[in-house]
């Protein structure tokens, strides 16, 4: 079970390596998604390994509404360059 | 055999995080780039709370509601910042 959360680790530096990177702000907020999906993912495996429900439940509260942000993000950059 | 199979479910939704995230790197379009990584996130991440939900079943009202909240958001997220990206501006 660590060896999968160090993957998932590794999996997770890309994206981030890619939002560090790319200037192109589209191509940051498609890192930022990922990052956001992946990091939620991460929370749920690590609490089924600590057994500890408490850390699940924050998984699942932000894979419910985590991605809220982002839609709602991205309308206000459409916005501001329709401007 | 449940063990087995719930390792199965985690490491393919491994497989597909790599297969869709190393499309990131690439110098393709942001629509392709988007499309891969939505499809490996969204599928790799059901596929690794599935393998969760066979490995501790007595939680499964928690994981059941991350897997409808997986498939409803990132669905309309990819369908969101493809309509905003793609009528933004000239980025196709």
């Amino acid at each position: 079970m660590n060896l999968v959360v160090i993957a998932m680790i590794v999996a997770l530096l890309i994206p981030v390596y890619e939002a560090w990177k790319n200037d192109h702000v589209w191509q940051k907020m498609l890192a930022f998604a990922s990052i956001s999906s992946k990091a939620a993912v991460m929370i749920l495996v690590v609490s089924v390994l600590r057994d500890d429900w408490m850390i699940g439940i924050v998984g699942v509260i932000i894979l419910s509404v985590g991605n809220a942000a982002l839609m709602l993000l991205a309308n206000v950059l459409k916005r501001m360059s329709d401007l | 055999m449940i063990n087995i199979l719930s390792y199965g479910c985690i490491v393919i939704g491994i497989v597909f995080w790599f297969w869709g995230t190393s499309y990131l790197l690439g110098k393709r379009s942001l629509l392709f780039k988007l499309h891969t990584l939505s499809v490996s996130d969204t599928l790799g991440s059901i596929s690794i709370v599935f393998g969760l939900l066979l490995k501790i079943p007595r939680e499964w009202p928690l994981l059941i509601l991350g897997i409808i909240c997986l498939a409803m958001w990132n669905t309309m997220l990819g369908y969101v910042l493809a309509y905003c990206s793609s009528t933004g501006g000239e980025d196709e």
